[in-house]
């Protein structure tokens, strides 16, 4: 049934547009942000990681191999609203789209991106089972909002700029908001799959314990490409700078 | 006309015949090194066997031949009864004073009884240094102490599957002559020795997190057994101590709360056999021994030849009052002093000598098949009162005691040096690797200087009964040390033989694989250069699919360096396909294509991993190493009895719906002739699977069939009808008849035949779970084949035609692994589906068993994947030209072949670094030898592939090239 859920949500997002072509085009609409904006957006999100994990810790007392389940909720429920207010404010085709509508739209993302996630995390072999239900639902509403939902917020359902962020192979980004949007999620998924490679090993150590390693991977790889992304828009935005001169 | 190996068919496939050359060869040199094996050898010795030796049946001199003591057999008994307590995993510092070690630890000095009993009566308690051969895992070492041999990781012998010891040992030749055997503790005993014991006591050991199960339960039937009389020798076996290692450490609180409890039961045991010693008494000739059946490490392993793991200890002690000591010249023993600095001896003893003194002590032959020699401080301890029973002492005042027990000591090397040499030579005329030829001389030689010795000092012997010359005892430690060393250099032979890796083997071996991986990896490129392609082109997918597939693979070799990955190594195959899977679906999404295709994809994998899970909760049950996992599915299935019965009609739906896919595939124009009565033959097999399951199934009373015709019967005609589809395959290829039909369509027809004609008896073998799995194996295989055609489809524009994507390929290796695993197959030979081999036949015959439990194990793995790979070209380009198919098609198999090799290569290389591993033998050995096997069947398979499918397509390219073009 849920798998079913999967393919109708795949293809209804790609039945919108008929015929896009697979190179990806500039979109004229494509916002550029400021190199100050860039830094502001990478380090609140950098820094509310932080800040939620230290107060899990310090406030509540809980940590991930003590708690994971709840910690990862508190985590997520403090990345909540940071990721997307935040990316909201970024938000493509600002004249058909309100603030409020990306809002909207990226709250409406974070379930939806969870369930995808949570299937592919399946797929890859994560345990199933009521002992298991709660932490993987709480994980993978972590990891929708490190991949899914900022994109959701930024470009709502447009296919032809999801498929550019996620699906393009040498991920040619046309602007700083794809650097911000298309790193940290690769980097977040790519993190989540090493992290997963310690839990077969039998050092019976309790982080070994699905999903803590994997979460472990995921803020690690998050983390990074946040410090990547930003340097790329640096770098980036002086090569433009140098080419329009 | 041309020579054969010049042909364009055989310049085609020769490469393939090469590399199963090179990879037969590189397996059977490192084999040679690394899997020591021996010949178990269904011989017994017996009583009467002793006539055939030139030594004296009685320990004393032919004078008292007639001796009343008719139950004499090989030796003199000299005790009556043994207690031998096993405590597991005993390290050799445990038992000795710390002040025999540079730096006294904890667990030290935590045995005291022990100590105080070695120290203060020397001449009947004594403790041994007793060194193990590995492998040091508790059932090598119980088979080893038990048989007197070295027994190896794969003992070839008639016990299929089964733990039990066919071979002749201790326990079986106490039977035979009447000893009453009482075991307690450890149920490993039970399993090597199911119906030898009088009365048992065993507790299940596999637990390792419980210390005290095995223990207490010991405890509670030894105190009770000791004080009863109806057994000979009895064993306890105790496993707190290993436990302790295994789960703590031996720098551990719950050690030294083992050791100090042991301390108690040790004492306790020795006060009750104290008190019934005397004259008349329960005890009163009873020897007690207290022994490590291997050591430890520091953190608890075994299995290794460190030190540590191979030292461990005896401790003897004789009940019988006795004024006899131990000479001191037969003393090898290091001196020491004990806690309070009295002066204290620890002798040393090898394990391998274990059964046969304790056989001399009570007077029972020898196993046939040891190796050990006689060792002279414990045969002292054990016979220090012979004397006083001595018939001649009165006849000769002079003879002292030591003489006549020297005396009864050559006569008992002369029985063992005979017993170890008529060993060796049965051995070598019956086994297949045997010793050397320059190895047995040498022996031999040894052997006729001892034995002409012998018959020397036998005259000496008969002069000596009437006057004592001083002429004797130098002649009777010359014969002793003849005999000893005799029996130590053939148990150096035998331990270069059966106990020491070759490295030297084992690294050449490595290097000719690793030489074949090259040659595999030239010869790609050779393929597609021969056709003036290039391997890697410039196009952005190709190049990604080649990195990913790199990527994946190098993973999934370098997985297998470590033992965890290997345990779980479907779920790590399955994590790696879901990750290509994943790959696809992002592929799909940019070219908006197949999206449904990459979807169904990834939900069979999902499906794949949840029965890869039921078939790792199997494994859990008996492996030692991977912990029971809370199955939810398999309560799931015990909850629901309509469970029961789903699985009973769903296996027979899918078979049907196979079959009208089948009859779909036949109803298409292009199979005509031979091929449709090929197919037609497997779907009358698939519809005889179905009725041979319902009429086993008791639900379904099938009156058309009887049970017993039924049983036997369908699956015979299925072996038939297969048997007879393959001919008529290999008819059609020697025949081949003009067919007007476009080449990869031809293909396409043939792999379709050749499959169907295989699937049939592997669904039959693979029982109620084939036919999901092979529905499962065409869904998996169709997605692969369509994720990888829209890689092509994308790129005919821009770039090269000839190059080839591998990803598709190792998504195909890695389904193949994913289905052994799906199977309910491990890489264990517990995993084995034994049932399997019985199909059909009641009968046991070994080639068709085995052949029977091969296709099983490896059909939908191995068989199936390979004949289906011409799939991955056929479709790609319809209309391409013939030699660019067969182009594809070899470079497919080339890749396939790599991938294989590449695993093995690694696997080879892992258990050459985990040589000395505590887990060597139980599981990177079987993970060994099931690659190999794995990789033998797929350069096999693979040759007769291109066999098949190169055969007559080349001919005609030769035949009409211009057409082509």
């Amino acid at each position: 049934m849920k798998a079913n859920a999967t393919t109708s949500s795949v293809k209804s997002s790609a039945e919108p547009k008929p015929e896009p072509e697979p190179e990806a085009e500039i979109s004229p609409s494509s916002p550029s942000i400021s190199a100050l904006e860039a830094l502001s957006v990478h380090l609140i999100s950098g820094l509310g990681l932080g800040l939620a994990l230290l107060l899990a810790n310090n406030v509540y007392s809980v940590n991930l191999v003590s708690h994971p389940s709840l910690t990862l909720l508190l985590i997520s429920v403090i990345e909540c609203p940071i990721v997307i207010l935040l990316y909201s404010r970024h938000r493509k085709n600002r004249e058909e789209c309100s603030y409020l509508k990306a809002v909207g739209r990226g709250l409406l993302g974070l379930p939806v991106g969870a369930l995808v996630i949570s299937l592919g995390a399946i797929a890859l072999g994560a345990p199933v089972g009521t002992r298991y239900f709660l932490t993987t639902i709480n994980w993978s509403l972590l990891m929708s909002l490190f991949t899914i939902v900022p994109a959701v917020s930024v470009f709502g359902s447009s296919w032809k700029d999801w498929q550019r962020i996620f699906a393009h192979t040498n991920c040619r980004p046309i602007g700083s908001l794809d650097f911000m949007i298309c790193l940290p999620a690769h980097g977040a998924i790519i993190g989540a799959w090493l992290g997963a490679w310690p839990m077969p090993l039998d050092w019976e150590r309790p982080w070994q314990e699905w999903p803590i390693c994997v979460s472990y991977g995921a803020m690690a790889g998050y983390l990074v490409a946040l410090v990547v992304s930003f340097s790329l828009i640096l770098v980036w935005a002086r090569f433009e700078h140098v080419k329009r001169d | 006309m041309e020579v054969w190996w010049r042909s364009p068919k055989w310049e085609q496939i020769r490469v393939f015949f090469l590399i199963l050359l090179l990879h037969g060869v590189a397996i059977l040199i490192f084999t040679r090194g690394f899997l020591l094996t021996r010949t178990e050898l269904p011989f017994y010795s017996h009583c009467s066997d002793l006539s055939q030796s030139p030594c004296f049946s009685s320990s004393s001199s032919s004078s008292s031949s007639s001796s009343p003591n008719s139950s004499r057999c090989w030796t003199k008994p000299v005790i009556d009864r043994v207690v031998i307590i096993v405590l597991d995993a005993l390290r050799f510092d445990f038992v000795a004073p710390s002040t025999f070690f540079e730096v006294s630890k904890p667990w030290m000095d935590k045995l005291r009884v022990i100590q105080k009993l070695a120290s203060e009566r020397g001449s009947s308690a004594r403790i041994f240094k007793a060194i193990a051969d590995p492998p040091t895992t508790s059932l090598q070492r119980l088979k080893g102490l038990t048989t007197g041999g070295l027994p190896t990781f794969i003992d070839v012998g008639n016990s299929f599957g089964a733990p039990a010891i066919v071979e002749d040992n201790f326990i079986h030749q106490l039977v035979q002559n009447g000893k009453r055997v009482v075991m307690m503790g450890d149920d490993t005993w039970t399993q090597l020795f199911p119906n030898h014991f009088k009365k048992s006591y065993p507790y299940p050991s596999f637990n390792v997190k419980d210390l005290h199960t095995v223990d207490n339960g010991c405890i509670d039937h030894l105190l009770p057994t000791l004080y009863q009389d109806d057994w000979d020798v009895l064993i306890a076996h105790f496993l707190g101590v290993d436990h302790a290692g295994h789960i703590f450490g031996v720098d551990s609180g719950p050690m030294i709360e083992k050791l100090e409890q042991y301390n108690l039961v040790l004492e306790k045991v020795i006060e009750v056999l104290e008190s019934q010693s005397g004259p008349g008494g329960l005890h009163e000739n009873t020897f007690l021994l207290v022994m490590g059946d291997h050591g430890q490490t520091l953190h608890g392993d075994h299995g290794g030849g460190s030190p540590e793991e191979v030292e461990t200890s005896i401790f003897a002690m004789n009940f019988k009052k006795s004024p006899f000591s131990i000479p001191p010249e037969f003393d090898p023993s290091s001196g020491g002093h004990n806690l309070d600095g009295k002066k204290m001896y620890i002798s040393s003893i090898q394990q391998l000598d274990f059964a046969v003194t304790l056989s001399s002590l009570l007077g029972v032959p020898f196993p046939f098949g040891s190796i050990g020699c006689v060792n002279a401080d414990l045969y002292a301890l054990g016979s220090g009162t012979l004397n006083s029973e001595g018939t001649n002492l009165e006849k000769c005042q002079h003879q002292s005691e030591l003489e006549q027990w020297k005396q009864n000591y050559v006569n008992v090397l002369c029985i063992n040096s005979w017993q170890v040499k008529r060993y060796i030579d049965v051995y070598s005329a019956s086994s297949l690797i045997g010793f050397s030829h320059e190895d047995l001389l040498q022996i031999a030689d040894v052997y006729a200087q001892a034995e002409k010795s012998w018959s020397n000092t036998t005259k000496k012997l008969f002069l000596d009964q009437n006057e004592c010359s001083d002429s004797l005892l130098p002649a009777l430690k010359m014969q002793i040390d003849l005999y000893v060393n005799f029996l130590t250099s053939v148990a150096e032979l035998a331990r270069s033989k059966w106990t020491e890796f070759n490295l030297k083997m084992m690294g050449t071996g490595f290097s000719i694989m690793f030489v074949s991986l090259l040659i595999h990896l030239l010869s790609i490129k050779w393929v597609a250069k021969q056709y003036g392609a290039s391997f890697t082109c410039g196009d952005s997918g190709i190049l990604l699919g080649l990195i990913v597939a790199c990527f994946v693979v190098v993973i999934r070799a370098s997985s297998f360096l470590s033992n965890s990955y290997i345990l779980e190594e479907g779920k790590v195959a399955n994590f790696l396909l879901a990750t290509t899977g994943i790959f696809k679906l992002r592929y799909a999404i940019l070219r908006k294509k197949m999206l449904l295709e990459a979807v169904v994809f990834l939900l069979l994998i999902t499906f794949c991993r949840f029965t890869i899970e039921i078939g790792l909760s199997k494994q859990a049950v008996t492996s030692q190493f991977l912990n029971a996992y809370p199955s939810w599915m398999m309560s799931m299935v015990s909850q629901f009895p309509a469970w029961m019965y789903i699985a009973e009609v769903v296996p027979m739906l899918v078979l049907i719906l196979l079959s009208y896919l089948l009859y779909k595939t036949i109803s298409n124009s292009c199979f005509v002739g031979i091929w449709k009565y090929v197919i037609m033959g497997t779907i009358l097999s698939y519809m005889l699977i179905a009725v041979h399951w319902a009429s086993e199934s008791g639900t379904w009373s099938l009156a058309l069939v009887s049970y017993g015709i039924g049983r036997n019967c369908i699956p015979r005609m299925i072996y038939g009808i297969g048997l007879g589809q393959l001919s008529l395959l290999a008819f059609s290829q020697l025949f081949n008849k003009d067919k007007g039909l476009d080449h990869s369509k031809s293909l396409v027809v043939k792999t379709v035949g050749m499959l169907s004609a295989l699937s049939s008896v592997v669904i039959l073998l693979s029982g109620k779970q084939g036919p999901l799995v092979a529905l499962a194996s065409i869904i998996g295989g169709c997605c692969i084949m369509r994720l990888g055609n829209m890689v092509n489809e994308a790129k005919d524009s821009m770039s090269d035609p000839l190059a080839i994507d591998p990803l598709p390929v190792t998504q195909w290796n890695l389904l193949a692994a994913c289905m052994f695993f799906c199977t309910g197959h491990w890489c264990a030979f517990d995993g084995l589906r034994y049932g399997a081999a019985f199909i059909g036949f009641d009968e046991f015959i070994l080639i068709r068993q085995a052949i029977f439990l091969t296709i099983d194990t490896f059909g939908f793995s191995h068989i199936l994947p390979i004949f289906a790979l011409p799939f991955l070209v056929a479709r790609q380009n319809m209309l391409s030209q013939k030699q660019f198919i067969l182009m594809r098609l070899s470079q497919v198999y080339l890749m396939y072949g790599l991938i294989t090799a590449t695993t093995v290569t690694v696997t080879m290389l892992c258990v050459t670094i985990h040589r000395r591993h505590l887990m060597v033998w139980g599981l990177f050995a079987p993970k060994f030898v099931f690659d190999i096997v794995g990789l033998i069947l797929t350069d096999v398979f693979i040759c007769l592939a291109s066999l098949f499918y190169f055969g007559r397509v080349e001919k005609e390219v030769l035949q009409n090239p211009s057409t082509e073009k």
